[in-house]
C-alpha cells in the first residue's frame, strides 16, 4: 500500500522565517561546478542551518590539474566550521558508505538530515538514499538541489553536451539490483538527458522488451525538451520508443514518481529497469520509486571519467521532502 | 485502415534480444539455405549439427552479425512456436514429434552485462564472488531448464505423470529440498527463484555493510546441470532421446573469473547437454578452467565458427541479405500488397558511377577543374590543349583516366587516341589496357579522385554498395536500410509508396548518418574507447590520403598488417584486441602479401561501415597494405594526424586542403 503523502517542495528563496530549520548534518558531494556548494552558502540566509557537514571528497575531482577548477572544488573550506571529509571514489559508492560510521557519523531514525544532490552523480545519491533508508532507518530526508543556470555545450546546442567523458560501461546502481522473479516482461524506463550516446548504450546492454521514455517538460528552459529529443535520436528511431514518450516536470521529482507508480500498476508482471539520465530532480523521483519497490533495477552508464565542470552558474535551489520507507512492491 | 497509415519502417526492429518468438520466426532467414555449394569447408555446419553436435560450439562474430538471432532461433520458445505452426499446417503430427525430429531442445540463457559486472568489489574477496557467481549461474540454468519442462508439460499431457512422479523427486534431491506431498514442479521452481533472490538480496546488501553470504544450499560448478540428466532419465517419452544444449549469449561480457567457470563446463561437458555460445571476436578473456593446468583448446574441447566467414565465404551473402530484407518487407502491408519486396529494386542494384560523375560536373562554373591536376603534377601542357585532347564530356571518369595516364607518363595525343579507339569499339593492346584500367581497376578510384578535386562527397547508394558497406555484418545492412527508409518516409514518401524506390541521395544521406553514428560510438566503447577512436580516425584519414593521391599509386587502400607477436606493450595489444572485438577492424581469413613480392601476413581491413565517414572505398581490393610495427601502432593510437607510410600527392594540393575528420568527431 502507498502511504498517502502530500509532497513538499519549495524554492530556497521562497522559504519564510517560519520555515527555519536546523539539520544535524548535511551530506554533500565535493565538486567544481558553481552549484556544488550553493545551498551551503545560501541556506543560512533563510534560517536553514546545518550543525555538521559531511562532504564526500571525490578523489577523481579534488586534484584537478586546472588551478581554477581545483580552487572551485576547495571553496567548501570557507563555508562552514565543522566539515568532515569522507574520502571516496565516484566508481565505488559502497566503500564510502561503509566508512561513514568510521568517520564518527551514526545516523538513525531520529536524525534530521539534509542531502544536497547537486554535485553527486546519480548512482552515488541513489546509493546514499538507499543507505539512509535501509541501514539507518530514516523515514524522511530533505533533499536539496540547485539548478544550473545553463549547461556547458562546447559546440553549440546539439550533440555536444557531455557530463561524462570517454568509454562507458553500464552497471547496476549499487543497492538497486532489482528482483526478476515472476516478471515476464522487461521494461526499460529512460528519463531523457542530453548525452544521447548513453541511452543507446544502456538499451543495447539491457535489451528490454519495451522502452518507455520520459522527457523533462516543462524544463528550466523551453529548449531543453527539444535538445533531449534531438540528441537521443538514435534511441528514438531504433526502437518503438518514440510511440511512448511521456512528459514530467523536470524540477518536480514527485511528478515522475507518480508517473512511475501508474506505469507499474499498468504492468504488474514487468521487470522494471530505470535509467535516470534526465535532470537530477527527475532522477530523484526515480530513486524514490525504486526505494519504495525493491523489485526495480536501476542501471546507469559508468564513464571512465566525468567532466569536471558541466554546468555554469546557479539558478534556483530547491528543497524536497523525501519520504523514505514507503512500500509499493506488488509481487 | 489505409495502407499508408499502417506503414512502419520494415527495418526498425533490429536487436534480436528485443524480438519475441513470433518476430524471430517471421524474420528468420536460414543461413544454411544460402550455401554456395555442397562442398562444405571445415568449420561449416548444418542446422542439425547446431542442435545436436556433442562438441560445444562458439559462434564468433562482430556486433550485429546475427549471433543472438541465431541462438534465439534454436531456443525452446522459438522452436515451440515453429512446432505449433507445423502442427497447424499439418507438416508434423505433434509438438513431441517436432522436437524428436530436431533431436534437441535449446535452453537459452542470457545474463546481461550490468548484472555480470556486479559480482565484484564492495570489499568482498574475488574468490568469494566467484563462488557466489558459480552458485548463481547454476541456479539460472536450473531455472531455465525447469521452466522449459513446466511449459512442455502444458503442451503434452503425456509427460505429466513421469514429471510429477520421478523427475520431481530426483530434482528435489538435487536441490536439497525434502521430498514430500507438497513438492511439485512449481514448488521446485519457487525454491530456485527464492535461491536466486537470495543472491540478488546479497548483492544489494553487501553495498552497505560487510555481510557474509549464507545460501540455503551452496551449489558449485556443474551441480545443477545434473537436472538436465534427470530430464532424460526420469521423464518418459520423447525427452529421453534428446540433447539439451545451453545457448549462452554475449560471452565477452563474462569476466575472466566467470569465463573460467564456464570454460570448466565446456571442457567437462555435463551429461545430456552441450554448449552453444555466442561471442564477439577476442571475446575469450581466458582459456583457463577452474582446475589448475587444465585449459580449453579449440578443436579438442570446442569448435569455433566465425560468423562473418560463414556469411561471406561459405554463403552467397548478397542472396542472404536479399532474403533478410524480403522477410521484413513482406511484413509491411503496403509493400506486401504492392509487391515492393525486392530490396534490390528499391535501392537499385548497383551505383552508376558515370551518371554520378556527370552530375558532379554539370552546372559548375569551372567544370574543367580536374584538368588542372596535370599542371599540379608538373605536366607542362596548356589547359585548352589538354581539354582538346583528353576531353570526353559524356564521361568525366574517362577524362580522369586520361589525366591519370598522362600523369603517369603517356603522351596526351596517344591517350586521346586510345580513348577514341575504346569508345569506337576498336581492338588493340592499348585499348585492352585502357579498358582494364577503367572497368576493372580504377573506375571507382577515379570517382573518389574526381570528388576530391571538386571537394564533393562521394555518394554511397545501391544494394550492392550497402552489401559492401555492411562488411559481413547483417546488422549494418539493416541499419543502412532502416535509415534509408526513415529518411525516405519523411522526404519522399510518394516515391517510396508509389514507385517502391528510394532516391540515391536519400540512401547516401542514410549511409553517411549510419557511418558517422558508428564512428561516434567508438568513443564510448567501455575499454580503450578514446584510444580506439583515435586509431580509427588515423586509419581512416591515412586511407583517405591514398584515395586522393593523383597518381593513384595504391588506390583504394583500406587495409594494413600488424604482427601481433611484435606487440609487446600489453596496452597496445589489449586495445587492438578490443578493436577486433568490436569489429572496428576485421581480420581477413587468409594470409596475404602487403605488396607484390612481400611475405604473406595477417591482414586487417577497416570496417567498411566507416567508408562514408572517411570518403573511402567500400570495396576491398587488397593489393597493398600499410605495415605497422609496434611504434606505428602506438602513434596510431596515441597521436593525431598520423601520415601514410607512402609519399602521396594529394589531389587537393592545388591550394585547397581537404577537410580531415577531426578527433573531435566531425569536420572542422
Amino acid at each position: 500500500m502507498v502511504k498517502s503523502s502530500v509532497y513538499q517542495m519549495s524554492r530556497l528563496t521562497d522559504l519564510q522565517i517560519r520555515d527555519a530549520v536546523q539539520y544535524d548534518c548535511i551530506l554533500l558531494g565535493g565538486g567544481s561546478d558553481a552549484r556544488a556548494y550553493e545551498v551551503l552558502r545560501k541556506a543560512h540566509e533563510k534560517g536553514v542551518t546545518f550543525i555538521k557537514v559531511l562532504l564526500f571528497d571525490f578523489e577523481e575531482r579534488k586534484n584537478a590539474s586546472d588551478r581554477k577548477i581545483k580552487d572551485a572544488y576547495n571553496r567548501y573550506t570557507t563555508l562552514h566550521d565543522d566539515i568532515t571529509l569522507l574520502p571516496c571514489s565516484l566508481k565505488d559508492p559502497s566503500g564510502s558508505l561503509k566508512a561513514i560510521i568510521g568517520h564518527g557519523f551514526s545516523f538513525n531514525q531520529k536524525s534530521r538530515l539534509a542531502v544536497d544532490i547537486s554535485a553527486f552523480t546519480r548512482p552515488y545519491f541513489f546509493s546514499l538514499l538507499k543507505y539512509l533508508q535501509d541501514h539507518c532507518g530514516l523515514l524522511t530526508v530533505d533533499v536539496f538541489y540547485t539548478e544550473p543556470m545553463s549547461y556547458v555545450l562546447p559546440k553549440g546546442l546539439l550533440q555536444s553536451y557531455r557530463a561524462s567523458l570517454g568509454p562507458l560501461f553500464v552497471m547496476e546502481v549499487p543497492g538497486f539490483p532489482g528482483f526478476t522473479t515472476g516478471r515476464k516482461k522487461n521494461i526499460l524506463v529512460f528519463t531523457l538527458g542530453f548525452d544521447g550516446d548513453l541511452s543507446v548504450f544502456i538499451s543495447e546492454e539491457v535489451t528490454p522488451d519495451s522502452v518507455v521514455i520520459v522527457n523533462g517538460f516543462p524544463a528550466y528552459s523551453p529548449k531543453f525538451k527539444d535538445i533531449s529529443l534531438m540528441n537521443n535520436e538514435r534511441l528514438l528511431n531504433a526502437s518503438d520508443a518514440k510511440e511512448s514518450i511521456s512528459y514530467c516536470r523536470a524540477s518536480n521529482p514527485y511528478d515522475l514518481f507518480n508517473f512511475l507508480v501508474v506505469l507499474r500498476k499498468k504492468n504488474p508482471d514487468a521487470f522494471f529497469n530505470i535509467a535516470p539520465l534526465g535532470p537530477k530532480p527527475m532522477a530523484l523521483g526515480a530513486c524514490m520509486f525504486a526505494l519504495a519497490d525493491n523489485s526495480i533495477r536501476v542501471v546507469y552508464p559508468m564513464p571512465e571519467k566525468y567532466a569536471n565542470v558541466s554546468t555554469d552558474d546557479c539558478w534556483h535551489s530547491w528543497r524536497y521532502v523525501v519520504p523514505l520507507g514507503l512500500s509499493l512492491r506488488t509481487g | 485502415m489505409n495502407l499508408e497509415d499502417s506503414y512502419r519502417n520494415p527495418f526498425a526492429e533490429y536487436n534480436a534480444n528485443k524480438m519475441d518468438s513470433k518476430t524471430i520466426l517471421d524474420y528468420w532467414c536460414d543461413p544454411f539455405a544460402f550455401k554456395k555449394s555442397k562442398a562444405i569447408q571445415s568449420g561449416s555446419f548444418s542446422e542439425f549439427d547446431v542442435l545436436t553436435h556433442e562438441m560445444p560450439l562458439f559462434f564468433v562474430g562482430g556486433r550485429g552479425t546475427g549471433k543472438t538471432m541465431f541462438l534465439k532461433y534454436f531456443s525452446y520458445p522459438v522452436q515451440l512456436e515453429q512446432a505449433k505452426r507445423d502442427v497447424a499446417n499439418g507438416t508434423i503430427s505433434s509438438i513431441a514429434d517436432y522436437f524428436s525430429k530436431k533431436g534437441a531442445i535449446g535452453i537459452y540463457v542470457r545474463v546481461d552485462g550490468p548484472l555480470l559486472r556486479s559480482f565484484k568489489g564492495k570489499s568482498l574477496s574475488q574468490e568469494a564472488w566467484n563462488s557466489i557467481f558459480s552458485h548463481y549461474f547454476e541456479l539460472r540454468v536450473c531455472q531455465a531448464v525447469l521452466e522449459v519442462i513446466k511449459d512442455l508439460v502444458l503442451q503434452d499431457a503425456l509427460l505429466v505423470k513421469s514429471v510429477e512422479k520421478d523427475f520431481v523427486t530426483q530434482v528435489a534431491r538435487c536441490l536439497h529440498v525434502k521430498p514430500g506431498r507438497n513438492v511439485n514442479l512449481d514448488s521446485l521452481i519457487a525454491v530456485v527463484n527464492t535461491d536466486i533472490e537470495a543472491v540478488t538480496r546479497f548483492r544489494s546488501d553487501i553495498v552497505f555493510s560487510d555481510i557474509e553470504f549464507h545460501p540455503r544450499k551452496a551449489f558449485t560448478t556443474g551441480d545443477l546441470f545434473t537436472v538436465v540428466k534427470l530430464v532424460k532419465k526420469h521423464i518418459k517419452g520423447f525427452l529421453s532421446s534428446l540433447i539439451f544444449p545451453i545457448l549462452l549469449d554475449e560471452y565477452e561480457n563474462f569476466s575472466v573469473d566467470q569465463q573460467r567457470q564456464i570454460n570448466t563446463l565446456v571442457k567437462f561437458v555435463p551429461e545430456a547437454t552441450t554448449f552453444r555460445i555466442g561471442m564477439r571476436f577476442e571475446g575469450f578473456h581466458t582459456f583457463d578452467t577452474v582446475s589448475k593446468n587444465e585449459f580449453i583448446k579449440t578443436g579438442r574441447d570446442y569448435q569455433e565458427i566465425v560468423f562473418e566467414e560463414v556469411l561471406i565465404k561459405d554463403m552467397d551473402y548478397e542472396k542472404f541479405l536479399l532474403g533478410v530484407a524480403e522477410k521484413r518487407l513482406e511484413a509491411v502491408p503496403i509493400f506486401h500488397k504492392k509487391r515492393f519486396v525486392d530490396i534490390q529494386k528499391i535501392l537499385g542494384t548497383r551505383a552508376d558511377l558515370e551518371t554520378e560523375a556527370r552530375e558532379l560536373i554539370s552546372n559548375r562554373k569551372t567544370p574543367d577543374q580536374h584538368f588542372k591536376l596535370l599542371k599540379d603534377s608538373g605536366i607542362n601542357i596548356p589547359l585548352d590543349k589538354a581539354q582538346q585532347l583528353l576531353r570526353c564530356p559524356d564521361n568525366p571518369l574517362l577524362e580522369m583516366l586520361n589525366i591519370l595516364w598522362v600523369i603517369r607518363g603517356k603522351p596526351p595525343e596517344q591517350v586521346g587516341q586510345t580513348m577514341a579507339d575504346y569508345l569506337a569499339g576498336k581492338k588493340s593492346a592499348s585499348v585492352a589496357k585502357y579498358r582494364m584500367d577503367y572497368v576493372d581497376k580504377y573506375k571507382l578510384s577515379l570517382m573518389f579522385l574526381l570528388c576530391s578535386v571538386y571537394r564533393q562527397h562521394k555518394r554511397y547508394h545501391s544494394f550492392n554498395t550497402f552489401c559492401f558497406l555492411s562488411s559481413g555484418i547483417v546488422g549494418n545492412f539493416i541499419e543502412l536500410c532502416r535509415r534509408s527508409f526513415q529518411i525516405a518516409y519523411f522526404e519522399d514518401r510518394e516515391t517510396l509508396f508509389e514507385k517502391g524506390t528510394i532516391d540515391s541521395r536519400i540512401q547516401d544521406s542514410a549511409a553517411k548518418e549510419a557511418s558517422s553514428a558508428e564512428l561516434k560510438m567508438v568513443n564510448r566503447i567501455h575499454e580503450y574507447g578514446e584510444v580506439l577512436y583515435r586509431f580509427i580516425c588515423n586509419l581512416g584519414n591515412i586511407f583517405r590520403a591514398y584515395h586522393t593521391d593523383v597518381r593513384l599509386k595504391y588506390s583504394e587502400t583500406n587495409q594494413f598488417s600488424v604482427d601481433m607477436g611484435t606487440l609487446h606493450d600489453q596496452q597496445l595489444k589489449n586495445a587492438f584486441n578490443a578493436a577486433v572485438e568490436w569489429s572496428l577492424v576485421q581480420k581477413k581469413p587468409r594470409l596475404q602479401s602487403t605488396s607484390p613480392n612481400s611475405p604473406r601476413r595477417v591482414i586487417y581491413t577497416l570496417n567498411r561501415i566507416f567508408s562514408p565517414a572517411f570518403q573511402i572505398t567500400y570495396r576491398t581490393r587488397g593489393q597493398f597494405s600499410e605495415e605497422y610495427s609496434e611504434e606505428d601502432m602506438r602513434k596510431l593510437m596515441f597521436e593525431d594526424n598520423v601520415k601514410p607510410q607512402v609519399s602521396l600527392v594529394g589531389a587537393e594540393s592545388a591550394g585547397t586542403i581537404q577537410q580531415q575528420l577531426s578527433l573531435e568527431g566531425g569536420s572542422e
